[in-house]
């Protein structure tokens, strides 16, 4: 008997060591407050980063909440009354490729990039906080239905957005302001940020 | 780099030193076109326009390597005056020019925007027509452009009775 | 130009080449200078049409026949958008009796041609034409037709010509026929003159005689201009105001691709290289040591501008001074620094050779660049020839362009032609500004509400000072900028007390001639100060000017303008759906125009929808160039007004780009411009630059009827506008 009740002591341990080992996050109120406290943290870090990003003029000029585009560090609205026009993509004769071609223009100063554009209105951040601005790119009504997947993509592969950190230099041949985070540590936030459930910070 | 521009309906293959060379510059030096000005270098006056496949591109800010294998159309293509084209028979018909530079850019704009839209209204010329004019010849342009216009359709109305 | 065969005729002499059926005529005049007092003189400054500069004392040809029966005219004057190869086409076909398909106007060249001594600028050439050479054409005329005589044996009296064509007894001779061959010319006394009323095109809306090249793109401007064997320049600039160079250090650029030669000189350093990038390129690589003065800004600037500041000349006075005790009331206004902007950039194609040098250029000022190149090369003034192109806007930016002394320098040290042109950032950080201005107005009613005294006290950057086209002499002499004064007189001078005062003050970078000078400053601020008087006294804007101007011939004919565009305009001082009008008026050059203006605020911001102009130029022989010269000026001046300004930032002008420098563009011009040309002299005046005066007050003072606003600093903002 002695034997049998070590070998169900035993077992019980044993059992006991596994899902204390295994499971023991969701066993343990303490611990899950700890995990969530890790992963916001983290989440908030991965989001800031790629807020600094999102709402630097690179980026933001060309997200205008009125349909206008701007320039320049200060952001002033684009010269000689460019809008966005029926497509994003300025007037009828006169589009923002009759300037803007695709890749910089190092002589004249006139950025340029693959399917040079204005994001869609819908996409529109210029005065928008941060949390209006991730609720709106995960909205898919808002986003162009982009899934997380699509977004991943965009953000992280697509020339346009990319340009941020190569924009050339201005009509002076000054080189333009990067955005105040690289490009890979952008890429890693953003990748991390929906890994880990795209949440949006309460505050 | 060899490259290779149909211009104004020719076919020209060219050796290019620097393939970033402003198409501008190969317009104007190498195949000897001067109607197509240099004002800023900037994109910013539009006295450079010219038509790249029909669309308006503004030649100082565009390099050469972009026009390979595509049709640039200059003023010097756009009519002659034997055969001179609706925007540049308005123009005489409304005498627009005065120092005359920034016309070839915006007869060219203007051009492109016929093609785009026919009958443009006031607000179509506002938003498309964004050249600088020093002399102050707006006001005569605006009427050349709605004149082109009618021209224009006149002309295509009259070469559809033909057919 | 070998031909010897020279008659002097009272103070006319003649040319006749020889051959090839080419005729050639010169005319000297003789430039009269006015010297009784100072304050006299400064009113016929800012009043008088000047006359036709013509000095040469060697015969130039202004004509030549050719072979086809065309006329050659070389115009002395340049062509940069004004319309003054056509007025004077117009002139010469009357007078020989072609049509104006037979005649073409051509730049004379400084080596063949007859060339003006002083400029082209100052709304003068019509003018200044108008009597030379319409005898020269009709002496041509006269010449043509005693040629024919000899040769059908036929009297002149029984010749008869028309569209260049003599006939007589049934027989018929071209000009070019007439000329052919002839080796004597016989010089007629002084023509008679046709009766302006048998004249077929003076006076008549013909197209502009460079339309085609314009709409076709032709090759006619200095920026098109190449030579065979042609190579490219660069000239380093500083970008501070008020550098000087010191040293270069060119190592990195010598040996970049294309470059054929680095030039450093006392005043400058260029490069030549095979191609306008490469030259651009090398020029970037260039390190130059500046010396500078200390960094201004456009603070400092305006400090310096300011009324009191420098050495005052009182250049007009009627009536008593105001008495300290006196209420007047007092406005001040500034304008700011403004850039002519013009489309072309100041370029150049210099082809220097040991005894030589041409020079093909868009300049206002042949004989100056003429001579400074000559002065420059150690050459005599004879052996260089300047061909002068059409030009891509003057403005008065091309009456000095020294860029064609470094261009031959360059040309000279590569033995090759070289062309060479300014960047525009350049044409931003080097052009020769409209100085700024500040002025002090006071006023004061009498009983009846009319002023019984008005007082201009402004400064001005220079203008005509330090230029190199006028001799200081003249401005210490007479005490006050010629060309700052424009526009600065009172001309309500039924006023019994008045009294304008001009302070000089020089700034640390080039200012000078700006289309107008100084009348688009004054004039803004003298007829705004005007209508706040009108509305202080609570009378019709109109009616207040009216009665305040004097009875003098140039009063009324700038009453007639006044009542001409107030009537066309159906002048009010009500708003109606929003949009208030604005009168002003001004004399310029001896030419009265009016103007009103229809604007509403549209998104906060000032909307000019139409403007009427009215204005008596004397006799206009093309009323739609006139036309289009008002159009053009108001929309230049409007653009002035309502948007342009440059700055100062750390030691730098600023913007150096368009859109940053904000110009007028298509949606901000009029859509209506309604123009009413009177003749209230029997001459063409000037035409030019007169209807850039009211513009400004035009605007302002509609914006005051809208807003109860006085706008008082040019570019015109709301206070509301950010």
């Amino acid at each position: 008997m002695r034997l049998k009740a070590i070998y169900i002591f035993s077992m019980f341990l044993l059992l006991g060591l596994i899902f204390v080992l295994a499971n023991s996050p969701k066993f343990s109120g303490y611990e899950i407050v700890e995990k969530t406290k890790l992963q916001n943290q983290q989440g908030n870090e991965d989001f800031n980063k790629m807020m600094d990003v999102l709402t630097h003029q690179r980026c933001m000029n060309c997200h205008p909440s009125d349909h206008i585009p701007k320039q320049g560090d200060e952001s002033h609205p684009h010269y000689f009354g460019m809008t966005r026009g029926e497509d994003d993509h300025g007037f009828e004769a006169t589009t923002c490729n009759t300037c803007h071609q695709s890749e910089n223009n190092m002589s004249s100063g006139v950025p340029g990039a693959p399917h040079w554009a204005l994001a869609p209105a819908s996409m529109a951040w210029e005065g928008l906080t941060r949390t209006e601005i991730a609720k709106r790119l995960l909205d898919k009504s808002m986003n162009g239905n982009r899934s997380h997947e699509d977004l991943i993509k965009h953000m992280t592969e697509d020339d346009l957005v990319l340009w941020a950190w190569e924009p050339g230099v201005d009509a002076e041949g000054e080189q333009r302001t990067l955005p105040p985070v690289s490009k890979e540590d952008f890429k890693i936030a953003v990748e991390n940020w929906f890994a880990n459930g795209a949440v949006i910070p309460s505050k | 780099m060899k490259i290779s521009i149909t211009v104004n309906g020719v076919v020209k293959a060219l050796e290019i030193a620097d393939e970033n060379t402003p198409l501008l510059w190969v317009i104007r030096d190498t195949l000897n076109l001067k109607g197509t000005k240099f004002g800023c270098g900037k994109a910013a006056c539009g006295a450079c326009t010219l038509h790249v496949d029909g669309e308006a591109v503004r030649s100082c800010s565009y390099p050469v390597k972009f026009a390979e294998g595509k049709e640039v159309t200059t003023i010097e293509g756009l009519g002659d005056r034997e055969n001179p084209h609706p925007v540049q028979q308005a123009w005489i018909d409304e005498i627009v020019p005065q120092c005359g530079y920034c016309q070839p850019g915006f007869m060219m704009a203007t051009a492109a925007l016929l093609n785009k839209v026919p009958t443009p209204t006031d607000e179509d010329i506002d938003k498309n027509i964004i050249n600088v004019c020093r002399c102050g010849t707006y006001y005569r342009m605006r009427k050349a452009i709605h004149k082109a216009a009618e021209l224009q359709a006149d002309k295509v109305m009259n070469e559809s009775k033909t057919l | 130009m070998a031909d010897k065969s020279k008659k002097k005729v009272s103070r006319r002499k003649f040319l006749v080449r020889g051959g090839l059926g080419t005729i050639g005529v010169v005319a000297i005049g003789a430039y009269i200078f006015r010297n009784p007092i100072r304050r006299q003189i400064l009113g016929m400054v800012n009043s008088l049409e000047a006359p036709y500069t013509d000095n040469t004392d060697k015969p130039m040809v202004w004509f030549e026949v050719t072979s086809d029966n065309t006329i050659l005219l070389h115009s002395p004057k340049m062509e940069m958008g004004q319309g003054t190869f056509t007025g004077i086409a117009q002139m010469a076909a009357d007078e020989l009796s072609v049509t104006m398909n037979q005649i073409k106007v051509v730049h004379a060249a400084s080596s063949t041609g007859n060339v003006d001594s002083f400029a082209t600028g100052g709304s003068t050439s019509i003018s200044g034409l108008w009597k030379p050479l319409r005898e020269l054409a009709a002496m041509l005329r006269v010449m043509l037709l005693k040629e024919a005589a000899l040769k059908l044996n036929i009297g002149v009296d029984e010749l008869s010509v028309a569209d260049g064509i003599i006939s007589g007894n049934g027989k018929t001779l071209t000009y070019a026929q007439a000329a052919e061959g002839v080796e004597q010319w016989e010089v007629p006394d002084a023509p008679v003159l046709k009766d302006i009323k048998d004249y077929k095109y003076i006076g008549q809306p013909i197209a502009r005689v460079d339309l085609e090249a314009k709409v076709y793109g032709d090759p006619i401007f200095g920026m098109d201009a190449d030579m065979p064997g042609m190579l490219y320049g660069a000239v380093v600039r500083p970008t501070k105001i008020g550098a000087t160079f010191v040293s270069a250090d060119t190592s990195g650029a010598e040996s970049m691709p294309g470059v054929i030669k680095i030039i450093v000189e006392d005043d400058f350093v260029g490069v030549v290289a095979n191609s306008m990038i490469a030259a651009e390129h090398a020029k970037n690589a260039i390190k130059v040591t500046w010396n500078s003065i200390e960094d201004l800004d456009t603070t400092a600037i305006t400090e310096m501008m300011t009324v009191g500041n420098g050495n005052s000349t009182i250049i007009q006075q009627n009536g008593a001074a105001f008495d300290e005790d006196d209420e007047f009331a007092t406005l001040e206004f500034r304008s700011p620094i403004g850039a002519h902007a013009q489309i072309e950039p100041n370029g150049v194609v210099a082809s220097v050779e040991a005894d030589n040098a041409i020079i093909k250029i868009s300049t206002q000022v042949v004989s100056l660049t003429r001579k400074e190149v000559a002065k420059r090369l150690g050459l005599d003034t004879e052996q260089v020839n300047i061909v002068p192109t059409y030009l891509g806007g003057g403005f008065g930016r091309r009456l000095h362009t020294p860029h064609a002394v470094q261009a031959a320098v360059m040309s000279k040290a590569v033995g090759k032609p070289v062309k060479y042109f300014f960047s525009r950032k350049e044409e931003f950080q080097h052009d020769m500004f409209r100085p700024p201005t500040h002025h002090i107005i006071k006023g004061k009613l009498n009983a009846e509400g009319y002023l019984d005294g008005l007082e201009h006290q402004f400064v001005s950057g220079d203008v005509a000072t330090d230029s190199a086209l006028v001799p200081n002499v003249l401005t210490n002499f007479l005490g006050a900028d010629v060309g700052a004064i424009r526009g600065g007189f009172i001309q309500y001078t039924d006023i019994p007390n008045f009294k304008s005062v001009y302070w000089h003050v020089e700034l640390p970078f080039a200012t000078s001639w700006w289309r107008s000078l100084g009348l688009l400053a004054n004039t803004f601020a003298m007829e705004s100060f005007i209508d706040e008087m009108a509305l202080k006294a609570n009378k019709n804007a109109v009616d207040f000017r009216l009665r305040q101007i004097g009875e003098q011939d140039i009063d009324v004919r700038l009453k007639n303008v006044i009542k001409a565009a107030a009537e066309k305009a159906k002048y009010s001082e009500e708003v109606v759906d929003g949009r208030a009008m604005g009168f002003a008026a001004s004399i310029d050059a001896n030419t009265p125009c009016a103007q009103v203006a229809e604007v509403s605020i549209v998104d906060n911001e000032i909307k000019v929808h139409k403007v009427t102009v009215a204005m008596d130029p004397g006799l206009a022989v093309n009323p739609d160039q006139i036309r289009a010269q008002c159009e053009g000026c108001v929309i230049m001046g409007m653009s002035a007004v309502l948007y342009e300004q440059m700055f100062v930032e750390n030691g730098e002008l600023t913007p150096t780009i368009y859109g940053p420098y904000q110009m007028a563009l298509m949606k901000n011009a009029p859509k209506e411009i309604d123009v009413i040309l009177l003749q209230g002299k029997d001459t063409p005046g000037a035409v030019g630059e007169p209807p850039l005066g009211p513009i400004g007050a035009a605007i302002a003072n509609a914006v005051r009827r809208l807003t109860g606003e006085r706008l008082t600093q040019l570019p015109l903002k709301l206070s509301t506008e950010s």
